[in-house]
């Protein structure tokens, strides 16, 4: 599920960019407030163990075998945003280490595995698990069913920004220029795989290793207590407004991209010469007046350009397949937001423990 | 066998790492290079092979790629060597079936079985292809000539916040003692088998042992924290950032900048 | 009689429920070698954690350079600072205390906490290289160096800011003879230099080496205290404390015996004799490693 270099296209790079670093600054704000001294040891050791689980070749039911991302256990025991800065920094050295994983799709991998697989795994957990003191059964149910969901939620988003490669990013004979195939491909390619065997060696990790902690009574258990629940003392309220702003934000990303004709920056010739275009970067340059020649060096390079920012915006409002791009984003969007509401409504609120170790 | 397949993937990591010090301490073209020059070309290059959408710029960019490769003496280690094996695999299986999806004027049919090659499939595989090739190409020979550390530093100075580069570096640094404690773990229990598992009992294990070394993981990240406070550290990451740009580390940042505008803007249209 | 660097009173200590420390009485004077001796679970890492301000007693009282040390007051900076810049701790497992990318940022890491300059940093590295001889090794990432050099840059990386007091857990535990001597001497050298060193070990053959006087911990509380040959001496405690048990021994000429030796005894087994860490210690039983 790594996507490496080359798949998608930069605005998508960019976008992924942008949609996971609030993300980030959230996450580590929080960390900090809440572990202060121990946030950087934590992040770095289990940065440390969630490479190295990856690293695990699973045997699996079925004979096969796989890799799990370790998105899940990470989540149910540091909570959601210890566990998506440790696999983001985890996905970080397998890019720069071992190739695994493109730079300019990090972002991308980051919002797939990290981001969605954090909050989908302990959203999933804490809804069927989350008000059982006891049952042990229970809790190893929703951990298995956790890493499952978690990482076949990360596929579907793979699955989705590859599928609308080529319906944005073609030369002008029709050409894909990145990953090749719509979402009619896509889609079922890679949720096959995951379903029935990627998905499956997260559950096993997943449930195993929490087997694991609750059979030796691990220490570690109540760790996930320490960063999760102590949020209420350092103001759940910013927090939560912020985290409504994100949802928005990130909703807003892929359909920024569909609305804006022209996104900042990306004017061609032809839009410094037509006057709605020229209206419409004065708009979005907050004012500043354009000159109204076209600038030299633009014309220049335009010339010697083989339109690397081509106009996505004609091809794709003609493109039938729109309708069905944004369901698909929409439909991820909704799936994510009802898990969270269904989860807030079933979490029961638990008592905050006090916290004896790091 | 099985438990040799859990270990492998453990081991090559061990083995890639050591590999990569190894030609750190070589003499070659990009090992004697400042850290921050190879980072930043690294990501002008990679994003210069991303965005062009001309073939031949790609082309050029791929070129330069293996002669980087060539004249750092990368082709040496076997593990690299087989990673970049790897990268090619997955990108030939995603590239190939391009060749007969995409749809488009049919350029030429396979001989046996008669499915036909499309040119816009042909040209999409090409760019999918030579894509990943360069970029990942790249991020190897100029990552596996840096020494890790120096790497860290290059990124403070390009101003990643200190916070991550510390994490980062511990993370990086840790990552060698668990993968020796996991096969240490999974050694452990491989020992103690009599006789052939089955798949149920070989998930037990992979898992428990996947499960002690979540405890050690923990058990590590509190014993840390305690060394570092007492260190006095209170929570502001310090760093000590010294490196000195020479002249032939310009004149690389300046080569590597023409090279992505013209892969930019397109060679020859 | 010099001023006292650490006074505990009535100094008990539990971690979740289950005391570690009860009712633990010492005074430490400035220019002391202390040993703490006690079996695994005895509560000398629990003692030595409290002395470096790591956690904070349950009960009672703990003064530190006269001034109370408690949360409260080391989360004012600059008392952190200062004491962090006076007491230096040694922690068993190197790899726990080496967690910076290279043996250079390692030595860097304290000094760049406590906020020395640049110039004072890099200049005192050298020094501090070249005493422990580590000049080599700067630029090595901790993984690739051996267990002796681990312990050798542990070591100095809490000795590049000169700290007064020095905390070592189990100093000599786990490492091969030679540096187990290396460690030794540094420790034995460390008499009259004014800092105070306070050692938490079991290892009864190094005693002698290593500490002027010594405290034997059990379970939590001090069951006895002394010079090392007044300690060495009493079997008793040492065997209450299970510092030594009885042991079944054959000798080659077939008989068998029962005596009481000390727990370093098996790393001396694992040392040829002619090595010198076997040679630096002197057996404290007389009727000890046949």
């Amino acid at each position: 599920m790594h996507i490496p270099d080359g798949y998608l296209s930069p605005i998508t790079c960019v976008a992924t960019y942008a949609a996971v670093m609030p993300f980030w600054v959230v996450a580590l704000r929080r960390l900090k407030r809440v572990l202060h001294t121990r946030m950087v040891p934590l992040l770095a050791v289990f940065s440390a163990f969630s490479f190295v689980v990856m690293m695990f070749n699973l045997p699996l039911p079925g004979g096969t075998s796989g890799h799990a991302v370790g998105v899940a256990i990470a989540s149910i025991v540091l909570g959601k945003w210890a566990a998506m800065v440790a696999i983001s920094i985890a996905l970080l050295i397998q890019a720069l280490f071992f190739g695994d994983g493109g730079i300019t799709t990090f972002a991308a991998n980051c919002l797939n595995m990290a981001v969605a697989g954090s909050f989908v795994a302990s959203w999933t957990f804490a809804s069927i698990a989350g008000k059982t003191r006891a049952g042990e059964a229970r809790r190893l149910f929703a951990a298995g069913l956790a890493g499952y969901l978690a990482l076949n939620v990360s596929a579907l988003l793979t699955a989705v920004e590859f599928g609308i490669q080529p319906i944005f990013f073609h030369d002008a004979a029709g050409t894909p220029l990145y990953a090749p195939y719509g979402l009619s491909v896509a889609v079922p390619a890679m949720m096959i795989g995951h379903l029935a065997v990627a998905g499956l060696a997260e559950l096993v990790l997943t449930a195993g290793l929490f087997a694991y902690l609750l059979r030796t009574q691990s220490d570690a258990l109540t760790c996930a207590a320490m960063v999760e629940v102590s949020a209420p003392a350092c103001g759940t309220k910013p927090i939560a407004r912020l985290w409504y702003g994100l949802g928005a934000v990130v909703a807003a990303t892929p359909l920024g991209l569909l609305a804006e004709g022209t996104a900042w920056g990306e004017w061609s010739v032809q839009d410094f010469i037509d006057d709605a275009s020229r209206l419409e970067i004065l708009r979005v340059s907050d004012g500043t007046a354009l000159p109204d020649a076209v600038p030299a060096g633009l014309r220049r390079l335009s010339e010697a350009w083989t339109a690397p920012w081509a106009d996505y915006a004609p091809s794709f409002l003609h493109n039938l397949s729109l309708g069905y791009v944004l369901s698909a984003i929409v439909g991820v969007g909704l799936t994510l937001t009802a898990w969270y509401l269904i989860a807030r409504l079933l979490r029961a609120v638990t008592a905050a423990r006090p916290i004896e170790r790091l | 066998m099985f438990v040799g397949r859990l270990l492998q993937g453990l081991a090559t990591a061990a083995q890639l790492a050591e590999e990569a010090e190894a030609l750190n301490a070589r003499q070659g073209l990009l090992q004697g290079l400042d850290a921050r020059v190879k980072l930043v070309s690294m990501l002008v290059l990679i994003v210069a092979g991303v965005q062009t959408h001309s073939s031949s710029a790609l082309a050029s960019l791929l070129v330069m790629a293996f002669v980087l490769a060539l004249v750092s003496r990368l082709y040496t280690m076997p593990v690299l060597r087989r990673l970049w094996v790897g990268i090619l695999l997955v990108a030939a299986v995603m590239a190939l079936p391009a060749l007969f999806l995409v749809p488009g004027g049919i350029a030429g049919r396979l001989p046996m079985i008669g499915w036909s090659i499309t040119e816009p499939g042909l040209r999409s595989a090409a760019f999918l292809f030579g894509r990943a090739a360069a970029s990942s190409t790249f991020s190897m020979s100029l990552l596996a000539t840096t020494p890790w550390p120096h790497v860290l530093k290059a990124m403070r100075c390009l101003g990643v916040p200190a916070v991550l580069v510390a994490v980062l570096g511990m993370a990086q640094r840790y990552i060698f003692l668990l993968l020796q404690t996991a096969m240490e773990l999974v050694e452990a229990r491989r020992s103690r088998i009599l006789g052939p598992l089955g798949a149920p009992g070989r998930r037990h294990m992979a898992t428990s042992a996947a499960g002690a070394l979540f405890e050690r993981s923990f058990f590590l990240a509190c014993e840390v924290h305690l060394a570092m406070v007492s260190r006095g550290y209170r929570g502001d990451v310090r760093l000590l950032d010294d490196f000195h740009m020479r002249r032939r580390d310009w004149l690389a940042a300046c080569f590597v900048v023409v090279v992505a505008l013209i892969a930019s803007i397109g060679v020859g249209r | 009689m010099n001023e006292p660097v650490f006074e505990l009173t009535d100094v008990s200590y539990a971690y979740q429920s289950v005391p570690a420390l009860d009712g633990v009485n010492l005074s430490i004077r400035r220019g002391e070698r202390i040993a703490l001796l006690g079996a695994n679970g005895s509560g000398k890492s629990t003692l030595l954690r409290l002395l470096d301000g790591l956690s904070f007693a349950n009960g009672g009282s703990l003064r530190a350079f006269g001034e109370a040390l408690d949360e409260a007051s080391l989360s004012d900076e600059r008392t952190h600072y200062s004491f962090r810049r006076r007491v230096g701790f040694v922690f068993q497992n190197p790899e726990v205390q080496l967690f910076n990318p290279t043996v250079f940022d390692e030595l860097a890491f304290g000094p760049l906490q406590l906020g020395w300059s640049r110039a004072e940093i890099l200049q005192r590295i050298e020094e501090i290289a070249e005493r422990f001889s580590l000049g080599h090794l700067k630029n090595r990432s901790p993984h690739r160096l051996s267990g002796g050099e681990k312990k050798r840059v542990a070591l100095a990386s809490v000795m590049i800011v000169d700290p007064e007091v020095l905390l070592l857990d189990e100093p000599t535990a786990a490492l091969d003879p030679e540096s187990q001597s290396e460690m030794i001497r540094f420790l034995a050298a460390s008499r009259n230099t004014g800092r105070t060193l306070i050692i938490a070990t079991h290892d009864l053959d190094v005693l002698p080496d290593i500490a002027d006087y010594a405290y034997v911990l059990d379970r939590g509380r001090v069951a006895g205290a002394g010079t090392p040959a007044e300690i060495l001496a009493n079997e008793a405690l040492l065997r209450r404390t299970r510092l030594i048990h009885a042991h079944w021994h054959s000798h080659a000429d077939g008989t068998a015996h029962i005596h009481a030796h000390g727990h370093g005894h098996v790393h001396r087994h694992e040392g040829s004799h002619g090595d010198p860490g076997s040679s630096v210690s002197s057996p404290p039983m007389t009727n000890g490693v046949g």
